[in-house]
């Protein structure tokens, strides 16, 4: 329903009006031989009722007028005239006017109810919807745009979008706030100015509902946080756990081995002194190995590794995990394929994972066995196995002994394998655990990369 | 008179070890904690090499380093950090000679600082020896514990390179520019294989490297491994 009737709108309501004067006044013409032509006014009611369901009660009153100044003019006596042979006619066609008029009135209201209705209901069908996708849990991001499609329809605009908070509106917009109380919780921008009744009904509803929404989506966020948070906790937690004692044996080791050479009455030979001396060493690049761990499974952890790849041979990555493991490195029987194919990976990370395989192995199988490193290819993968000669890992535990924090009984804190799968993965390759009857078999499999035309 | 070493660290303990150890190995010693007191330090009275923290309270290590090199061609040492490759490379593009991974060991420190401080005369010595690794610059024959390896001839100038250079790191670039050229600086991708095929040549075991060391993210560098 319109508040104010455009010209246009009039016109047509003019043309109706005069249209349906015209066919009841035909129709009074054919009934007049058939009954008392006075009583057929009130058929006069009809053409009234046509305008006022449309055009409301101001248009309905001057047809009202119009159609009974016809009916006077055509068809009371003396007819021509505005005049009336009988001056009681003057007070039935008074009644007729004021019958005409009640009855547009009630039309009229009867229709406005009704388009209320309609509006209300499709604001309580927008509200609904966004009230049922927003508890289902919709992002609100997404859900501000349908919601601002659905409202275009509810306000009778043509376009409209929301924003959270308090936003200035573009050129050629109107800003509706969406306010809870004083709390600005959207602002709504349409394109024309909707009927402020229905805005100011429409508004706060919404209002209630993005506050809602809001604050769900706040606390959603701050859930997973605080979830994250207690993630972290227990991961710091395992890790101190793991590692105090990783860290707490290299240190007394090197406090003691320092008191016994700096304290006076300890008496030492050259090779009591000597032995102190590597100890400390020692003691020291194991708590390095440690802290690099922790350091490596933290930043696998947080995902947070970046990769630099280059090309490189399997020797060269090789070569270096052997560096890395050091003394122990004469356990290893090395059987790498002359003819391997490079691969392009972050040198550093490779050679921590081929490390860790071997110091895993070195661990877990009896001193004295070899550890055998040995490379094979085809024509797209180059893989590395780390073989001994120990208990091998049971079918139950081949995927869980890549967890951080397992400890498998054979000292060190269990990061190694864990560390090794992250920066395998990293560097877009795997490493797993397979059944041999010989013992322990871990591969690490890395893409081919092709050969560079070397300029020789 | 001894060769004098500017030590730039602000950790106390670090300095106190350094210096104890240096000293025992006969060089003088001065000590800077910071950026701004390298600089002066190194200015007032110039070192004969400068072992350098990268990271200061002040600044960089590596704006020392290019600062340094702007009017002095001392050797520069890093000391760096594992998980800081990125800033121990900056340095060396910056003009560092060398570097060293903390925790460090005294004897690796030394070796690098000797290797650094090492003068290479304009004509070096027509024959290199290495280890068991003979090396004729001038007949162009390599040869390893007596018996002639046979090389291309870049390989022959990768060798030659390292070898002019025993104990000091090469850079990927400067590899590069001195073997291939200016225009191969940025192939550092492809120098690993290059060296790998070197290695299979004159290492006895490839995949236990002895003389030919890799520096990850940083170059190459030959060793004598006795």
């Amino acid at each position: 329903m319109r508040a104010r009737l455009d010209p246009v709108e009039l016109a047509l309501g003019a043309l109706v009006g005069a249209g349906s004067v015209t066919l009841v006044s035909i129709a009074v013409a054919a009934l007049k031989p058939h009954m008392p032509v006075l009583s057929l006014g009130v058929l006069y009611v009809f053409a009234v009722l046509a305008v006022a369901v449309r055009w409301g009660i101001v248009l309905a009153v001057v047809v009202s007028i119009a159609s009974m100044l016809v009916f006077n003019w055509f068809f009371l006596p003396p007819t021509r005239t505005f005049q009336l042979q009988d001056g009681a006619n003057w007070a039935v066609l008074a009644v007729y006017v004021v019958t005409a008029v009640v009855v547009s009135a009630l039309a009229t209201s009867a229709r406005r109810d009704r388009d209320d209705a309609e509006q209300r209901r499709r604001e309580a069908d927008v509200l609904a919807e966004a009230a049922g996708d927003l508890l289902r849990g919709a992002q609100l991001g997404a859900e501000l745009e349908k919601l601002a499609d659905l409202a275009t329809g509810a306000l009778g605009v043509g376009a409209a979008r929301i924003e959270l908070g308090d936003v200035r509106a573009d050129e050629g917009e109107t800003a509706l706030p969406v306010d809870v109380g004083l709390r600005r919780v959207a602002t709504l921008f349409v394109d024309a100015a909707p009927d402020p009744v229905v805005a100011n009904r429409f508004l706060p509803a919404l209002a209630a509902l993005l506050a809602v929404a809001v604050d769900r989506s706040d606390l959603e966020a701050e859930a997973l946080e605080a979830e994250a948070l207690r993630r972290s906790d227990i991961v710091k937690t395992a890790l101190l756990r793991a590692v105090s004692h990783d860290l707490r044996s290299p240190l007394t080791a090197i406090v003691a081995a320092a008191d016994a050479l700096s304290i006076d009455e300890i008496r030492l030979d050259a090779e009591d002194r000597s032995a102190l001396i590597s100890a400390i060493r020692e003691e020291a690049d194991r708590l390095d190995r440690v802290v690099s761990n922790l350091l490596d499974v933290s930043r696998l952890e947080a995902g947070a590794v970046e990769t630099h790849p280059e090309l490189w041979s399997v020797d060269d990555l090789v070569g270096r995990a052997l560096d890395s493991v050091g003394a122990a490195a004469d356990r290893i029987v090395v059987e790498l394929d002359a003819d391997s194919p490079p691969v392009l990976v972050d040198a550093a990370q490779i050679e921590r994972v081929i490390a860790n395989l071997i110091e895993n192995a070195l661990r877990f199988s009896p001193a004295g066995t070899p550890v055998i490193v040995r490379s094979e290819h085809g024509a797209t993968e180059l893989r590395i196995h780390v073989v001994d000669r120990g208990p091998g890992v049971a079918a139950s535990e081949r995927d869980t002994i890549f967890q951080a924090f397992r400890r498998g009984g054979g000292g060190g804190s269990g990061l190694g394998l864990a560390i090794a799968r992250g920066f395998a993965e990293a560097n877009g390759g795997r490493v797993w655990t397979q059944e041999d009857p010989t013992g322990g078999h871990f591969v690490l499999a890395l893409a081919a990369a092709r050969m560079p035309v070397v300029r020789t | 008179m001894n060769a004098r070493v500017l030590v730039v660290d602000d950790e106390p303990q670090i300095l106190r070890a350094l210096k104890a150890s240096l000293r025992g190995a006969g060089y003088d010693v001065d000590t800077a904690e910071t950026a701004e007191g390298a600089l002066t330090a190194a200015a007032v009275s110039p070192p004969d090499a400068v072992i350098l923290d990268l990271v200061l309270p002040d600044g960089r290590g590596t704006d020392v380093a290019r600062e340094l090199r702007t009017w002095s061609s001392v050797p520069i040492i890093v000391l760096s950090v594992v998980g800081d490759e990125s800033e121990k490379v900056a340095a060396l593009d910056a003009g560092a000679d060398d570097y060293v991974t903390k925790p460090f060991g005294v004897e690796e420190l030394l070796a690098r600082l000797r290797a650094a401080m090492r003068r290479f005369d304009a004509t070096p010595e027509p024959v290199i020896d290495v280890g068991d690794l003979h090396v004729d610059l001038e007949k162009r024959l390599v040869s390893f514990a007596g018996k002639p390896v046979q090389l291309t001839p870049h390989e022959f100038r990768l060798l030659a390179l390292l070898a002019r250079n025993e104990g000091k790191l090469m850079t990927h670039s400067a590899i590069l520019r001195e073997v291939w050229g200016r225009a191969y600086a940025d192939e550092s991708h492809y120098l690993h294989v290059y060296v790998s095929q070197l290695r299979r040549k004159i290492e006895p075991e490839p995949a236990r490297p002895r003389y030919i060391l890799t520096e990850p993210g940083a170059g190459y560098r030959l060793v004598d491994p006795s």
